[in-house]
């Protein structure tokens, strides 16, 4: 039909709007402005439903169901956790690929190109605190996705299979979770990778043990290669292998339905794919309109979490030659490094969580109890809880708060200024440091809040090891602050002890601070961007009156 | 109420539009500051790394060149000097011409293998990764930052509190290094160091043309022994020959005039042919030669029947 013919039969505003329906209807896969609008007004699609169209029409709503039971889409039913995961792992993409672009993986270049990224480039720490938070929040929900497939019983048959993915899918974002550690290349991911990377050394028989390893690292120890290594798996192979599961496992829940509450069907019994006429909750509005919000709130919950309160840490350049006190995995593999605390490398680094895993992918086979019901499985719920519970103690386990005491001259240092991280004198900062000699055994009339505070905290330090321990008698701790440079002091912590012999002990070490330095946890709740926000503001406004 | 608050597409809808609103003002007020939070990162990992190199030169520097960088008698020079930061000292002594962070990055990752028999009793060692050492280079660069952290307090020292001691690997005697508070203007610098030079000259006696010749590298691209066979002047003019034409190069000026004016400002006339290589002979003659240096240079070079 030609244009002319059109605007002589409809009119020239007709044509138009017309035109403009049709472009609409492109655009949304099916869906014309009138049917739009009735969506918008809340009002019931027509017969036959007009907005099954775009489910057939649109590739990415071709993968979504075209209605749900109205059970299923209440949010407390599945808490939207695997929406979630999948969310947060597109968001990983977004800020990983924008991240790249200021990354090379050579150990001569990637920290500086971290400090590049926090010094020089706009946004970028933004995005870096956001991939971090982003990364840890994703292996957070999908724990906790799992956690609630588990409660409800949804892996029961005929879920056995999306459970088996699920597992897989778990593993997979715990690996790519730990093999972004290390890209930073600062202590805190060198050490941790290599605790990691040294349990699969413990695969027996010991050849094969050495060669996962050698593979892993790219040498007998982390450098250049492992780096590499460890970045293709986490920008390459990983996440492609996590898309191909992904989307097993979400074909999978389609295919099957997401189950029902428990006590809304007969036990045995599988009715999530028979959806009476007046239960169905369509895709199109309704749970779109649900999705899409609750996916805004929570883009914006991040946005707040990253801009005021989280930031990623980056700790001094990796060192081979040092390890800090205190080398910490992830905290998602606390409960790993506490089974190593308590058990050999083979038992607690393989063993045990190799049968972790094969006892999780069996679950489903191995719970024959054929109902979902609570109230039926108080074995199955009962064991998950005491699960989660040992979970979290050897978690705790993990933590240097367990087992690992250095010495206390040493821990006491540790304590007031680590190696790694603030401590409380970084945290009140070079200018209340005042210069001078100051000892544990004397009372000094200090008129600095902060500075006094620390004085506090260290003969606290020392008091306590001394009831602690018999082999440190009559301890003196002494701090001498001297200006060592312009703008930069050195704080010597000197610890005299006798141990239970009375044999005179000494233990000596040095810090530097300088004035402009910020350590991370200084600021706690990033409370100094709100001194960024007006300070800018300030320097924009000048910048727009023309100063 | 909660249904329509929380379940009503419609909410649901306003909570989204809320939310994106907030998510932008958000980004925003990241937006206006970044200027500001780039600053003060820049400054804070600038501090990072002088804490860095403070932990390494106390593990590594501090015996010989002294825990606050002043030196040790006879052991290593300072670095925390007067001297060693100022325009006029170090830098002027050795006729560095980069900069001062240059110099301390290279003289820690190369160190001084050159020179074992030095007067300070240590050896400086290599320090660079690169040339074998143990420091990486990123260590390299926070040993710099830290040493170069004491510009402020050194150049605030008296004469008096510099802890200078003497090179003896320069040109100056060492009466002569460390004059930044002898002169203060740079036209008094530059007549202390024209004093200098006569002093110098007088002391041993004006070092001869042949060894002129030898030691300022002027044999490297000039010939002056074979007139015909032109085996260096390739790099620079023929010399052999040179009293023939220095006469007539330039009109105006007479073979002298001529000859000295090429030394101190080689690219007043430069001969047919060599265009492209105008600007390769050093134009600093003048600062390290004296003038009776010179004047002998030239004598020299226009006899005729000079001595090789």
């Amino acid at each position: 039909m030609s244009v002319q013919q059109d605007i002589r039969e409809k009119g020239l505003l007709g044509a138009a709007a017309a035109a403009a329906d049709d472009v609409f209807t492109r655009i949304t896969a099916g869906i014309d402005a009138g049917e739009f609008r009735r969506m918008l007004q809340g009002e019931p699609p027509g017969r036959p439903n007009p907005r099954l169209k775009p489910h057939s029409e649109a590739f990415l709503l071709h993968i979504k169901p075209t209605y749900y039971h109205e059970s299923v889409t209440r949010f407390t039913h599945t808490f939207r956790l695997g929406l979630l995961s999948t969310y947060l792992f597109v968001v990983e993409t977004i800020t990983g690929i924008l991240l790249m672009i200021w990354y090379a993986p050579s150990p001569e270049r990637a920290y500086v190109d971290m400090i590049r990224l926090l010094t020089n480039v706009p946004f970028g720490q933004f995005l870096r605190d956001l991939h971090r938070l982003g990364a840890e929040a994703m292996v957070a929900i999908v724990t906790l996705h799992m956690v609630r497939a588990y409660l409800t019983g949804s892996y029961k048959p005929p879920r056995q299979f999306i459970w088996f993915t699920g597992v897989v899918l778990l593993v997979m974002t715990l690996f790519l979770s730990f093999s972004g550690y290390l890209l930073p290349w600062d202590q805190l991911a060198f050490w941790a990778v290599t605790i990691g990377t040294s349990m699969a050394e413990a695969v027996p028989p010991a050849v094969v043990g050495e060669t996962v390893n050698l593979l892993a690292r790219g040498a007998p120890d982390i450098g250049a290669n492992g780096l590499l290594r460890f970045y293709l798996l986490h920008v390459l192979f990983l996440p492609l292998l996590l898309i191909l599961f992904f989307f097993v496992h979400y074909y999978k829940v389609v295919h099957f339905g997401i189950s029902l509450p428990a006590d809304e069907e007969e036990v045995g019994e599988d009715t999530a794919n028979r959806v009476p006429a007046d239960k169905r909750v369509y895709y199109l509005p309704d749970v779109a309109i649900d999705e899409m919000s609750f996916l805004t709130v929570i883009t914006t919950v991040l946005i707040l979490i990253t801009v005021f309160f989280f930031q990623a840490p980056l700790e001094h350049i990796a060192n081979p030659q040092s390890t800090p006190l205190h080398t910490v995995a992830p905290w998602y593999f606390y409960w790993l490094q506490g089974l190593l605390k308590i058990a050999d490398k083979f038992i607690a680094g393989v063993l045990i969580p190799g049968v972790l895993l094969v006892l999780l992918i069996a679950i489903p086979y191995l719970d024959y109890n054929p109902s979902r019901r609570g109230r039926d499985r108080k074995v199955a719920i009962i064991a998950g809880i005491v699960a989660g519970i040992v979970m979290i103690i050897l978690s705790w386990m993990g933590t240097p708060e367990y087992a690992v005491e250095g010495a206390p001259s040493v821990e006491i240092v540790q304590e007031l200024m680590p190696e790694e991280g603030s401590g409380v004198s970084r945290e009140i900062g070079y200018t209340h440091l005042p210069v001078g000699i100051w000892r544990t055994d004397e009372e000094y009339e200090v008129h600095d809040h902060e500075f006094e505070e620390l004085l506090h905290e260290f003969r606290e330090a020392v008091d306590y090891y001394r009831r602690q321990d018999p082999d440190f008698n009559a301890p003196i701790g002494q701090l001498t602050i001297t200006q060592d440079q312009p703008s930069l002091k050195k704080l010597h912590w000197d610890i005299f002890w006798y141990d239970a012999q009375g044999q005179e002990g000494n233990y000596e070490k040095s810090f530097w601070l300088h004035e402009d330095s910020m350590y991370w946890e200084q600021y706690g709740l990033k409370r100094f961007f709100f001194g960024y926000i007006s300070d800018g503001w300030k320097s924009l406004s000048g910048a727009f009156s023309g100063e | 109420m909660y249904r329509f608050f929380v379940r009503s597409p419609i909410a649901k809808l306003l909570w989204g539009i809320l939310a994106s609103l907030v998510g932008i003002i958000l980004l925003l007020l990241v937006l206006v500051s970044e200027d500001v939070r780039m600053a003060a990162q820049t400054v804070n990992w600038e501090g990072r790394s002088i804490e860095n190199g403070a932990t390494l030169f106390d593990n590594n520097c501090a015996t010989c060149h002294g825990p606050d960088g002043r030196g040790l008698p006879g052991v290593a020079p300072a670095l925390n000097s007067h001297y060693f930061f100022t325009d006029t000292g170090r830098l002027a002594d050795i006729e560095w011409t980069g900069s001062l962070k240059d110099y301390v990055a290279l003289t820690v990752a190369a160190g001084r293998p050159s020179k074992p028999n030095s007067q300070w009793a240590q050896l400086m060692p290599t320090w660079g990764s690169q040339f074998g050492g143990p420091l990486r280079g990123d260590q390299v660069e926070d040993v710099t930052a830290y040493i170069l952290n004491w510009r402020d307090s050194a150049l605030a020292q008296s004469h008096e509190e510099d802890p200078f001691q003497a090179f003896q690997d320069v040109r100056n005697p060492a009466e002569f290094q460390n004059i930044a508070f002898l002169v203060l203007s740079t036209e008094e610098q530059e007549a202390a160091r024209e004093e200098l030079k006569a002093q110098k000259a007088a002391v041993s006696g004006p070092t001869t043309p042949q060894e002129l010749w030898i030691s300022q590298g002027c044999s490297g691209c000039h010939n002056i022994n074979e007139r015909e066979v032109d085996v260096r002047g390739l790099i620079g003019p023929n010399m052999a020959d040179l009293h023939e034409r220095a006469g007539s190069q330039v009109p105006g000026q007479t073979a002298e005039e001529y000859v000295y004016e090429s030394i101190i400002n080689p690219r007043a006339f430069v001969v047919p042919t060599y265009e492209a290589l105008a600007g390769t002979m050093p134009d600093t003659f003048a600062e390290r030669l004296s003038e009776a240096e010179i004047q002998g240079l030239v004598q020299w070079i226009l006899d005729p029947n000079r001595q090789q």
